[in-house]
């Protein structure tokens, strides 16, 4: 825009610089423990607060969920997340039961504000299936927020769960969890803005493609995909690896190669031209392409992420055989395809892409629903923090970077 | 029924007036937000829990450190009130004295806002688009350089706040211009020379309590606003309401979350005072105590 | 009373300048309706696009770029489950709460303006607070104190949010009214015996109706549209904005557009109607102003 703002804008870059530089310090000096809030968790731990922060993921678990007549099932999901035919069919198939299905899950963190008073009360949230991704369900299971599932009530999950899913780090055993569908993060384009095909997340930074390329302000995403191309594993990288990560994009922000950081709002200005390239998720950029065939979903040589949404049974769950009947249910082959076919993101059932045939053929070879074997080792999980303290230096550090 | 004598029910009934509304927003304002003054001294993490131990440090790590957003979120605000009041003020007053529609006119200034927020921001991303036809337009014209954009910018920002805004000027506005007796500006425009003298010392005197309630309900949620920094603005241009989100949903740093608010509800109200005792109409010499 | 009259009155009272000031009203008269009418298109220019992507034959979930002309998504408008009876519950809720906003906010403006009582200067400081103090504070402290007092989140305690968010909207836009407003009148009823009950419906409400007016408009428009607070406080239901911005996640469906499109037809039949009403009132009497004008020299 014109010159009468420079001046305003120039003091407005100072002021951030300043702040950030200084908080770039402090960053370092959290990395040596040295930071108020682990200074705070300190103080509160020595004051003998209540929580129940232990490691309940590595003990055995055992849960003992009787068969009984299914009546009620109170389930809670993103909108618009399931073929809701589905449900009916679950109705049909169990006489008597009611699904009380609830599209109140807009994002992990909105989800995570309005329930966390009662989770940490230890109130029951009267929900019986809650999906939440990765990282926010490894908060739940760390905390003790979570009801095991009695696997002897989900036999299809046991067979059916991709193989590549089972074990995760923040439930090795899947003793709380289990995928309701997976996606992809990579990278999305506009071959015919960016002028060329594109082959690495390094394209991100191609100086043609200045304010042109959007992030989404999840580190877990992008700062995943930046440490990939660092030559690092999201499963294995240090805390210092992430914040590497995360200064890279810091640099590149500050050059005006980052337009903005986005939530999945980047679909707009990617389905307009307003953004070229960005950091994106697979079923978005499979529902783009209806509209724009041109669009493509990079998935590099170097790799990129995926990551799970998980259905768990949030502490004291009134009626846990009926959500375990669920479970069980969606891990039909038949269900999961048409479920897949619906949603549009990976699917987590074995046999779903066979099923798949009857149900929309032209969805069988899509790779953004049913990646192949040599994609899915290309791909690596959201990180899964042992504790809380480095998860949150690095979601900190992105948010130092975003300016939030 | 109880018998009171005329006095005495003549010096309750202000209270009576006033009960219902501030019991409500007693129970459920004050009483909650004296609750997160308690959070703003507390330290911890979700999953240790908090405790509460004086931590005053809190406060002066938020200021220290959002210094440029505290600046920002005032400056966007201060202008796009004043962009609302320049767009809003012929508005309501074309509503006020010109129109025989009035109900149906003032319907329209808000019909917009039945609309989702996000459905409406879709359309001005559309609108604004970097290829449509308003940048090229602009770059056409030399007011946007021609690689210029207008979506991610400040301006962007700022029209955005000032477009969800205007209602909250333009109906406080014609709601003080409309009493205006309008035999006072006709006995005016007699007395002096100019319509403009007359605007300046009849009209607007008048209006002052609508200017002064527009920019106020315009000015006090705009400073806190986040959304339009965050769909139409770039990271340079959070504002602190994006930080206090962010803060509180994102990091779950409740503490700091409830400080930066409670500092931005501090600045807020002595800007109120400050505006009020320049503006020197009655209700304000009251609330300037 | 027509702006003819008060014009041709101010021309009769300064014929000096009659020309000159003929040409000078008339323009200036245009210049106030040409703004007045391009503010309006401003207002209106985003919901022109929500209109026409109403219409949109999009090919994936999302509805973004234009393919071409349908009428699909208006055949079966509420087909998205959840979304009407997000749509219903938004509706009700913004009635409900405006209702009550609008009704305890003018007795606080009244107080505010027209007594002189102790604390009446903290109240109206006070009733500032709430625009001040950010919305994610607010809808968790809210919640905080639900869970405290036991009172399950839902339907309820969202009206209970909206209420209490709107009622500052409401004084300040009514007190605007109020402020420096003749109160002859009302004194004039209550000597000839009208208690405050009958003075306050009979003389005052009249006259500060486009006050109420104005602020039931803001209050419902707020509602309609709030997302952070409710979000707290929602419990299990679901509102039109909550099913939106989860819904933006997988696309929101062209559906939301014609429901959009669907208040604002509702809101414009209803503004012809009430055009033809006043059109024939108009025809058996004289002009009369819709909104009851505070000044008691109308007509």
């Amino acid at each position: 825009m014109p010159e009468p703002d420079r001046s305003l804008d120039l003091f407005f870059e100072q002021l951030v610089e300043g702040r950030l530089s200084r908080r770039q310090v402090l960053g370092r000096l959290g990395a040596a423990g040295l930071t108020f809030s682990s200074a705070g968790a300190l103080l509160s731990a020595c004051g003998g607060v209540k929580g129940t922060a232990t490691n309940s993921a590595s003990k055995p678990v055992t849960a003992n969920h009787p068969k009984v007549a299914i009546k009620q099932l109170n389930f809670s999901n993103w909108p618009l997340y399931i073929d809701k035919s589905v449900l009916k069919d679950f109705e049909k198939k169990y006489p008597g039961s009611n699904v009380k299905y609830t599209e109140e899950i807009n994002e992990n963190d909105d989800f995570f504000g309005k329930v966390r008073q009662q989770l940490q009360r230890g109130d029951s949230l009267n929900r019986d299936i809650v999906v939440l991704t990765d990282w926010m369900a490894g908060r739940w299971v760390r905390s003790g927020w979570v009801e095991p599932i009695d696997r002897r009530n989900t036999p299809n999950v046991t067979k059916n769960l991709q193989p590549s899913l089972k074990h995760p780090k923040f439930d090795p055993n899947r003793s709380y969890t289990t995928p309701w569908q997976s996606g992809m993060t990579a990278i999305g384009y506009d071959p015919q803005k960016t002028g060329r095909k594109l082959t690495s997340i390094d394209d991100l930074w191609d100086p043609k493609f200045k304010g042109k390329v959007s992030l989404i302000a999840d580190p877990r995403d992008s700062a995943g995909l930046v440490l990939i191309s660092m030559g690092k594993n999201t499963a294995t990288a240090t805390v210092d690896d992430w914040l590497a990560a995360i200064d890279k994009i810091d640099q590149e922000n500050k050059k005006g190669q980052i337009r903005r950081f986005t939530g999945n709002d980047y679909t707009t200005d990617l389905a307009k031209g307003n953004l070229w390239v960005s950091v994106a998720y697979s079923g978005d950029i499979f529902q783009l392409k209806a509209d724009n065939p041109r669009l493509e979903f990079l998935i590099p040589e170097q790799g990129a992420i995926i990551w799970t949404d998980n259905m768990m049974m949030p502490q004291k769950p009134p009626h846990p055989y009926a959500a375990e009947t669920m479970m069980n249910y969606v891990y039909d082959p038949q269900v999961a395809a048409k479920i897949a076919a619906y949603v549009d993101y990976v699917t987590p059932v074995v046999g779903a892409q066979q099923a798949m045939e009857k149900i929309d053929p032209k969805l069988v070879h899509n790779e953004l629903i049913f990646p192949t074997q040599e994609t899915l080792a290309k791909l690596q999980p959201y990180p899964s923090f042992s504790n809380l303290s480095d998860e949150q230096k690095i979601v900190e550090a992105m948010q130092q970077v975003t300016g939030a | 029924m109880l018998r009171l004598s005329l006095r005495t029910r003549r010096s309750l009934f202000p209270y009576l007036l006033l009960g219902p509304g501030l019991l409500w927003l007693i129970v459920f304002y004050l009483i909650p937000i004296l609750s997160q003054g308690y959070v703003s001294l507390q330290t911890g993490n979700i999953e240790q829990g908090y405790t509460f131990n004086w931590a005053f440090h809190v406060y002066s790590d938020a200021l220290s450190e959002y210094g440029a957003q505290f600046a920002r979120s005032f400056g966007y605000a201060a202008v796009a009130t004043v962009l609302c009041l320049i767009i809003s003020f012929p508005l309501a007053y074309y509503i006020a004295f010109k129109s025989r529609h009035k109900n149906i006119l003032l319907l329209l200034i808000v019909l917009p806002f039945f609309t989702n927020y996000l459905v409406r921001t879709i359309a001005w991303q559309t609108i604004l688009a970097d290829d449509g036809w308003v940048v090229h337009f602009l770059q056409n014209v030399g007011l946007l350089s021609h690689d210029g954009r207008l979506l991610a910018t400040r301006t962007a920002v700022i029209a955005g706040i000032t477009y969800n805004f205007l209602p909250f000027m333009a109906l406080p506005l014609y709601v003080s211009l409309e009493k205006i007796d309008r035999r006072l500006i006709e006995a005016a425009t007699d007395l002096y020379a100019s319509r403009a003298t007359a605007f300046r010392k009849v009209t607007l005197p008048l209006a002052l309590p609508g200017i002064f309630a527009g920019s106020l309900l315009t000015f006090i949620p705009a400073v806190g606003d986040f959304i339009n920094a965050q769909f139409l603005g770039t990271s340079r241009q959070y504002m602190i309401g994006n930080v206090i989100q962010s803060k509180f949903l994102v990091i779950a740093d409740y503490p700091t979350a409830a400080a930066l608010s409670f500092v931005l509800m501090f600045v807020i109200l002595a800007a109120v005072l400050l505006y009020a005792r320049a503006l020197g109409t009655r209700n304000l010499q009251d609330a300037a105590i | 009373m027509s702006t003819a009259t008060v014009e041709s009155q101010v021309r009769g009272g300064r014929r000096r300048f009659a020309v000159g000031a003929r040409t000078w009203d008339s323009i200036r008269s245009k210049a106030l309706g040409l703004w007045a009418a391009l503010a309006l298109l401003y207002l209106f220019i985003p919901i022109f696009i929500v209109i026409l992507f109403s219409f949109n034959d999009n090919k994936g979930r999302f509805n973004l770029t234009w393919e071409s002309f349908t009428f699909k998504h208006w055949e079966h408008p509420f087909s998205v489950s959840g979304l009407s009876s997000a749509f219903a519950n938004t509706l009700e809720i913004a009635a409900i709460s405006t209702a009550i906003a609008v009704a305890l906010g003018t007795f606080m403006a009244l107080a505010l303006v027209r007594y002189g009582f102790r604390g009446r200067s903290a109240t109206n400081l006070f009733v500032f607070l709430p625009l001040a103090t950010p919305e994610v504070v607010l809808g968790a402290a809210l919640l905080a104190l639900f869970l405290t007092i036991n009172v399950a989140t839902g339907y309820l305690t969202i009206v209970i949010a909206h209420v209490m968010f709107n009622v500052s909207y409401v004084v300040v836009t009514i007190r605007a009214r109020l402020e420096g407003m003749d109160t002859h009148i009302e004194e004039a009823a209550m000597d000839l015996g009208a208690n405050e009950w009958t003075t306050f419906r009979k003389v005052t409400l009249p006259m500060i109706a486009p006050g109420v007016a104005a602020a039931a408009l803001l209050a419902f428009a707020l509602s309609i549209d709030d997302f952070v607070i409710t979000n707290f406080n929602a419990g299990e239901t679901i509102t039109f904005p909550l099913f939106i911005y989860g819904a933006a996640r997988q696309g929101i469906p062209a559906e939301v557009n014609v429901l959009a499109t669907m208040i604002l037809l509702v809101a414009v039949i209803g503004m012809i109607v009430n055009l033809i009403l006043q059109r024939r009132k108009a025809s058996s009497e004289r002009p009369v102003v819709l909104a009851p004008a505070g000044a008691p020299i109308n007509g």
